[in-house]
């Protein structure tokens, strides 16, 4: 068990590009911690930099109390799941889940074992003997799963980890992985280009855009506050209303506001979208648009006019100039 | 119903021209009488003690056997490493450097190169040397070789080696457990090429092995004539079908036993 220190990281591929540009994080021992952001925004590189596959240019990246920044990644006690899983197709699912042990020449039958037990525990008991051609997309999750757990590793890593499973059982996957790593204990780190994911999973998320982090926090700080504009913008399952107001912008999620005697935003509903128990009603206000939302029996009809408000605390201003959080 | 019966039709005439030299290799060697057109034969086992009489018949075979077998496993052995790096690393012109390994290939061990391979060869003294032919061979094999792996290697994808490598695998083990077996369709496919180019092979084992017991059976076969120069039936057709016997097996073992298939295990 232990935390990650990451001071001044940069990492700069062969062409010039800094995918992670002078990065300071520090994560806690046994935190589930969401890396999110757009793509290209160096979330991955960050992650590939702390396994050791792609190598820091400046600053160090810390595990536990050792320093690993110049540590191949097989010394470095990190364990991977890949977007794509990476499971060896020519091996049985027990021998995949065992190959952490097969590579530190751990006897036979205690490779077996391992696999066995730790198959069981993500209920995969009956697959062992499957390769991973046979296996459905959320087995072959479980099982490189199950193989980055044997590995017993100090630091869990994963990549997109429920990118690659349909809708529904990118739920199911998402609680069967909080409830898994709750019951490890294990630092976990995550990629995700998905906002509701890392709402969802995350102990606390770092929100990257072109190398650097823009906000780092709770999902509740990040959701409720957003450090600047980009990030309001990209949080959030219907984007915040970001309205110009003189040297301001005004910030403020649909979900917030509600129609109001007096209030911010003034204008004639031109588009209701159903979202099932809510729906999202969109006013035309003179050049701007704004969203907001209401339960599924209250849509007004297009062409009326509504004002909408919202409670104080609940609405943001920013510096229009550097898109910072002011209030 | 015409068109269709002249469809079967010029199948049959095709069928028959390709099975003809079959069937003369399945009778001709135990008919008493061999000749060049097929008949039903008079059976006889004489054709086959007579084959193993000849001096050199069955020495040739083994010679081929020898001769295959280094000029393949070096092929297959060097091809794959080379393959591997080539895949994997990153230099500028590296596809131009195959392309012209690829072209100078057929010029190196073309005709045209006859005279310089030979007298390279006289002066390492490595004329009537089994290993040095098979060198030679797999020499001139290796540029289309190590050309076709690549792409093998190219389709492995690149997560299953940063997988191996982060769960602590040196480079070696990455190549043993990982690589080589997922482009293991592809290596079976170099080995049963590499080994019938040998097998097939006249000219170099012609040029550089000059006494006749270390001649392989292709070169051989070239000397199975009387003084007359009309071909020995008595001992060509049991020699080619014990000639056309280790190529078969070969590849009906490859293909039981590595099979030329690929159990995906990307998601993608």
């Amino acid at each position: 068990m232990a935390g990650i220190t990451i001071t001044g990281l940069s990492t700069v591929y062969p062409n010039g590009v800094r995918a992670v540009d002078m990065l300071d994080l520090d994560i806690a021992d046994g935190e589930l911690f969401a890396l999110l952001g757009p793509s290209g925004c160096g979330k991955t590189t960050l992650l590939r930099t702390i396994a050791g596959l792609e190598g820091a240019a400046e600053g160090t990246v810390g595990i536990g109390a050792r320093d690993v920044t110049r540590l191949p990644p097989g010394d470095r006690r990190v364990a991977m799941v890949f977007q794509d899983y990476a499971l060896f197709p020519h091996m049985t699912v027990a021998e995949n889940i065992a190959y952490p042990l097969r590579v530190r020449g751990v006897a036979k039958p205690v490779q077996r074992e391992t696999a066995v037990r730790t198959a069981g525990g993500l209920s995969l008991g009956g697959l062992l003997e499957r390769r991973p051609g046979q296996l459905s997309g959320g087995q072959q999750q479980r099982a490189a799963l199950a193989r980055a757990v044997a590995a017993s590793a100090e630091v869990l890593l994963l990549d997109e980890p429920l990118s690659n499973l349909d809708a529904r059982l990118r739920l199911e996957a998402r609680t069967f992985l909080k409830k898994l790593q709750r019951e490890l204990e294990l630092t976990t780190v995550f990629v995700t280009h998905d906002q509701a994911e890392a709402l969802a999973l995350a102990d606390r998320i770092a929100v990257m855009d072109t190398g650097r982090i823009r906000q780092l926090g709770t999902p509740r700080e990040v959701f409720q506050r957003p450090a600047d504009t980009f990030v309001a913008n990209f949080i959030g399952s219907t984007p915040m209303n970001l309205v110009p107001r003189g040297s301001e912008i005004i910030g403020v999620r649909p979900e917030y506001l509600a129609p109001a005697a007096e209030g911010l935003f003034t204008g004639s509903v031109s588009i209701v979208e159903n979202l099932g128990v809510t729906s999202l009603v969109t006013l035309d206000c003179g050049e701007d648009q704004v969203g907001y939302v209401v339960p599924e029996d209250q849509e007004p009809a297009v062409g009326t006019a509504v004002t909408v408000a919202a409670p104080a605390a609940r609405v943001l201003r920013y510096d229009k100039e550097t898109g910072l959080l002011v209030r | 119903m015409v068109r269709r019966i002249g469809c079967y039709v010029l199948i049959a005439v095709v069928l028959a021209f390709f099975a003809v030299p079959m069937l003369w290799l399945a009778s001709a060697p135990f008919d008493a009488k061999p000749g060049l057109g097929l008949r039903w034969p008079d059976w006889t086992l004489a054709n086959v003690s007579a084959t193993f009489d000849h001096p050199y018949a069955l020495t040739s075979l083994v010679n081929s056997l020898v001769l295959c077998a280094i000029a393949t496993v070096v092929t297959t052995v060097l091809a794959a490493l080379a393959a591997y790096a080539l895949s994997r690393v990153r230099i500028p012109g590296r596809d131009l450097l195959l392309y012209l390994l690829l072209l100078l290939s057929s010029v190196v061990t073309g005709t045209a190169a006859m005279v310089p391979i030979f007298v390279l060869m006289l002066q390492l003294g490595l004329i009537n040397s089994q290993f040095g032919t098979a060198l030679v061979i797999a020499g001139g094999m290796l540029p289309a070789a190590i050309f076709i792996l690549k792409d093998f290697m190219d389709a492995v994808p690149r997560s299953y080696e940063e997988s191996a490598r982060v769960f602590g695998a040196a480079p070696r083990q990455v190549l043993g457990h990982v690589v080589l077996p997922v482009a293991r369709p592809g290596v079976a496919t170099i080995f049963v090429w590499a080994f019938v180019n040998a097998w097939g092979n006249f000219l170099l084992p012609f040029l550089l092995l000059r006494d006749v017991g270390q001649q392989p059976a292709a070169v051989l076969l070239r000397t199975l004539y009387d003084e007359g120069g009309s071909a020995d039936l008595s001992v060509i057709p049991v020699f080619s079908l014990l000639y056309s016997i280790p190529v078969v097996a070969l590849y009906l073992f490859v293909s039981k036993r590595y099979g030329f298939r690929f159990h995906g295990g990307v998601k993608s």
